[in-house]
């Protein structure tokens, strides 16, 4: 049998804020950064987020070759198309802008038409202000036969749409905002026709314009929420100078991981959006820890100055501290490694999110607590140690 | 604190049991699972369209448009009941989706006008000032018509998409007007597609009452202008009674006709003229109400368009006492005797019937035709092989974070404490496991790394008790002291940081949609069942080894 190996000494005598000066320079500066980067550089939103295509393809043989494919999906007039080595060689993520659904779409799904349906088919937009798409085929086509064919865009229709009886033109109705969500479709079909020779599509994604305003109004949602459920917890079970702190460090924790996230480029997709409320719930739960320690200290050692009493806390719970950090960075480090090219912006975020969580607990958390002047005087008497009542 | 009663410990044993039984079903071979039974090996967690791979849709139904429609056919019947009622009328509009305005030429007449609109439908609201009256449908009657198309469409859809039975797919709605509808398994959309846009065969047909007069003695032969078709009724029974007859049916290439099943499985069936009397297409609507007299049973009602109200006035005229089939896609649905010509375009079904029957019946009648339109909103096709790539990674990654996170454990704090933690953290991982098989969760890739996140942030409990074990050691506590003030003074960290954590995962399952909700179900499971396995059974097992050993010192 083995001995613990003990990382910390538990007697250790470190002056943490002794820093803290230094500690509130370098965090100020790289907020302000980070805030710069967000608004004038901006998130590198997913499609989530943003609206658009997302189509995973690999080479059927050998490598990508991105080049070549940025040209034939560029050249297809879909928009802002973007490419990125996924995972490995051979895989490609390709990004497409959010179609708008205008007279370009429209022309996009005659050629899908033709391709896939045969020569002679045309599309062609409506009156102006309306969406209505009028397809020709070349023979004349009863309903099921024009079902078959819109499907092949991938177009969903219902019977009122389609035209009675067998007939050569079908004039199909829709709004100018159901024509731009069919676009999406549209672009995807496109892409499929133009590289499948050399490609093979793994998977594809498409998020309309309508839901991605929706998905990022409730991210922002999401974000605001859960920093106010987290304070409105801290504060009511700890003195308001507890839960400034802790808003505070969860605050520089959230906003250093967006900075990363712009720093890197990193594509910020909802998993991305999910990486963040984690590390909100993370930042607090090492701060949480020590608070709990420094008023039970407060509690105990009424004559201690603060910054003593913060150093005793924060060397009191370091190899806490230090052991959890580590076991998490562990984990989201193997993320990582092998968690594949879908997680991978996920975890970089979270791993961010580990080291800084880490950090601001101890230099901003705590040093906060110096700055807003907490006294044990301050201390809810109704508070007094229940535990050593029951003991 | 360490003394454990019995029963506490039989209740502590009894969940870890139970953990690990719920999620066995999930870690062993199909053989094994096939030779269990039925209702222990189904309890298996999903898996999320990102690892199976499949299709995954987002429909939006235009209930605009539908309700513009709907407003429509009102200000006709307004226009034609003003007229009725001789109440001069300057202008009816409709605004769309929202509500008729009439102005009157006579503003005197408001009161008679508005009578008249309540007699027409009295759950109409009605406002507006002076000539003009406003009329729009109740926020109550608006939500019911909502929900009755995007039900209808959500019955529809299962038709269409899954006319054979196998494919499992999900549908179901998402708040107010959209619908979620995911196929695992496929990646060709365009079939998919073809589907949503086919129309199910709803007909009207005469029964050939002389061949049905012969009861169940069916003749072999029937005339020409008559065939066999089963019942709805006889068609569930049969599934019901011989399924393997059902899965021959369904499994049939080419399909088999309603006559042959007919012939082949004898389920009750009614012979009908092969002349359709009208086709769904031209029915408008049909719901579910109530009879005026006679007690209110409940009954059918349902509405042509002038086609079908012209055809269907003829063909009841002429067949007073016979009975009408009603044929959907194969089955017969009703077949309710005329009982004199019905020529206003609408007529009702009445018989015996529980208000669930009728709500059925007519939604099978508007089952013909898509109410609205449904836009794809979002879509997702993810191919089965990635799939399994996704989840090779996430396997490989929950093993390597629960292989490194256990020799941390280890190495920090001795064979028994980290050897118990890591107990602890793999009776978490069971617990995840069967709290998500009862659950009927879904695992997505996100959810893999939730679990990941989960090995890594489940031990913090078990830390922040050893750790504090440890200071009461240093403090010169005894053994015994050391452990029960260890988990009693690390009571209050414990849940305080889980609860932060478990608020951002439980706020994210809120907002978020899709695979982040598998990320959000697997963490917060995850660090709820950590409080048992952390706390409460390391607890119990340290209690017991410390009875067994008598450990003088602790090596901590």
């Amino acid at each position: 049998m083995w001995k613990p190996v003990h990382l910390f000494a538990f007697k250790r005598k470190f002056d943490f804020l002794r820093w803290r000066k230094a500690a509130l320079i370098l965090s100020t500066l790289v907020n302000v950064l980070a805030i710069l980067a967000v608004v004038f550089v901006g998130l590198n939103f997913g499609i989530d987020f943003k609206g658009g295509i997302a189509l995973q393809v690999r080479a059927k043989q050998g490598v990508a070759q991105l080049d070549a494919l940025r040209a034939t999906v560029g050249g297809l007039g879909v928009g802002e198309v973007s490419l990125q080595e996924f995972g490995e060689a051979s895989s490609v993520l390709i990004r497409i802008q959010r179609q708008e659904g205008d007279a370009q779409c429209v022309a996009g799904a005659q050629r899908v038409m033709q391709k896939r349906t045969g020569a002679g088919w045309q599309a062609k937009p409506g009156p102006a202000g309306t969406g209505d798409v009028e397809f020709t085929s070349p023979a004349a086509l009863d309903g099921a036969g024009w079902r078959d064919a819109v499907s092949r865009v991938g177009l969903t229709v219902i019977e009122r749409q389609l035209p009675r009886g067998t007939t050569n033109t079908a004039k199909i109705d829709m709004t100018p905002e159901q024509r731009a969500e069919w676009c999406q479709q549209v672009a995807i079909k496109l892409v499929e026709d133009a590289i499948s020779a050399n490609y093979e599509i793994r998977g594809t994604e498409s998020v309309g314009p309508k839901i991605g305003d929706e998905l990022m109004q409730s991210g922002i949602w999401a974000v605001i929420a859960t920093m106010a459920a987290i304070v409105v917890y801290v504060w009511f079970r700890y003195e308001w100078q507890f839960g400034v702190g802790a808003l505070i460090a969860m605050l520089h924790d959230v906003i250093t991981t967006l900075g990363i996230f712009v720093l890197l480029q990193l594509d910020f997709s909802l998993t991305a959006l999910a990486a963040v409320l984690t590390i909100a719930g993370y930042s607090i739960n090492d701060t949480v820890v020590i608070f709990d320690r420094v008023r039970e200290n407060m509690r105990r050692y009424k004559k201690l100055g603060l910054i003593e009493l913060l150093n005793l806390s924060l060397n009191e719970t370091l190899s806490r501290t230090l052991m959890t950090s580590g076991t998490v960075f562990v984990a989201v480090l193997v993320l990582v490694l092998f968690g594949g090219p879908v997680l991978y912006s996920f975890s970089i975020g979270m791993l961010w999110g580990v080291i800084v969580g880490t950090y601001s607990s101890i230099w901003i958390a705590c040093a906060a607590l110096v700055y807003l002047n907490l006294r044990p005087d301050q201390l809810r008497p109704a508070d007094e140690e229940p535990a050593k009542a029951k003991a | 604190m360490l003394n454990l009663p019995r029963w506490q410990t039989i209740v502590i044993i009894a969940i870890t049991v139970l953990s690990g039984l719920f999620a066995l079903p999930n870690m062993l071979p199909t053989s094994v699972l096939d030779a269990l039974p039925h209702w222990y090996s189904q309890n298996r967690i999903n898996l999320g369209l990102d690892l199976r791979g499949g299709a995954h849709f987002l429909l939006e139904a235009d209930l605009r448009s539908v309700l513009t429609e709907r407003l429509t056919n009102l200000s006709d019947s307004v226009r034609a009941d003003m007229r009725k009622q001789q109440v001069g009328i300057k202008d009816v509009t409709v605004e769309p989706g929202r509500a008729v305005i009439i102005v009157l030429r006579d503003e005197t007449q408001r009161t008679k006008a508005i009578d008249a609109i309540r007699a027409l439908d009295p759950t109409l609201a009605v406002s507006g000032s002076g000539d003009t009256i406003r009329v729009a449908y109740s926020e109550q009657e608006l939500f019911r018509r909502k929900k009755e198309v995007i039900d209808q469409s959500i019955e529809i859809l299962r038709r269409r998409v899954d006319e054979t039975g196998t494919l499992e797919p999900t549908i179901v709605r998402q708040g107010d007007e959209r619908i979620l509808l995911q196929v695992p398994g496929i990646k060709d959309t365009t079939d998919l597609k073809r589907k949503i846009n086919q129309t199910a065969k709803l007909t009207f047909h005469l029964v050939n009452e002389d061949v049905a007069a012969a009861g169940a003695n069916i003749p072999t032969t029937l005339p020409p202008t008559t065939f066999l078709v089963p019942t709805r009724e006889g068609v569930q029974e049969l599934r019901r009674t011989n399924p393997k007859a059902w899965e021959d049916i369904q499994a049939a290439n080419p399909r088999m006709s309603p006559e042959q099943i007919c012939r082949r499985y004898q389920p009750q069936c009614l012979p009908v003229l092969k002349r359709v009397v009208v086709g769904g297409e031209d029915l408008d609507d049909s719901k579910a109400t109530f009879e005026q007299q006679q007690g209110g049973r409940p009954i059918i009602s349902f509405t042509f368009n002038s086609a079908g109200g012209r055809a269907f006035c003829a063909a009841t005229r002429a067949n007073i006492g016979k009975r009408l089939a009603i044929q959907l896609d194969g089955e017969i649905i009703s077949a309710p005797v005329v009982q004199s010509a019905i020529c206003g375009g609408s007529g009702i079904i009445t018989g015996t019937f529980t208000t669930q029957q009728t709500q059925e019946q007519a939604l099978l009648l508007r089952s013909g035709a898509l109410p609205a339109t449904l836009t794809i909103i979002q879509e997702s096709t993810v191919g089965a092989d990635l799939g399994a790539d996704a989840i090779r990674a996430g396997t490989v990654a929950a093993l390597a974070a629960t292989v490194l996170v256990a020799i941390l454990m280890f190495v920090a704090y001795g064979p028994v404490f980290g050897g118990f933690a890591n107990l602890a953290m793999l009776v978490n991982l069971l617990m995840v496991f069967a709290g998500m098989s009862i659950l009927g969760a879904s695992l997505t890739l996100p959810g893999m790394a939730g679990l990941v996140l989960t090995v890594g942030m489940a031990v913090d409990s078990n830390v922040l008790i050893y750790e504090r074990v440890r200071e009461e050691k240093a403090l010169g506590r005894s053994a015994f002291s050391s452990i029960a003030t260890g988990y009693e003074r690390a009571m209050s960290a414990i849940i305080d940081a889980n609860l932060t954590t478990l608020i951002a995962a439980v706020l994210l399952f809120g907002f978020g949609s899709g695979p982040i909700r598998g990320f959000a179900t697997t963490l917060s499971l995850g660090l709820l069942t950590s409080m048992f396995s952390s706390t409460i059974f390391t607890r119990m097992l340290l209690a017991v080894w410390v009875r067994w050993r008598r450990p003088t010192e602790l090596v901590i």
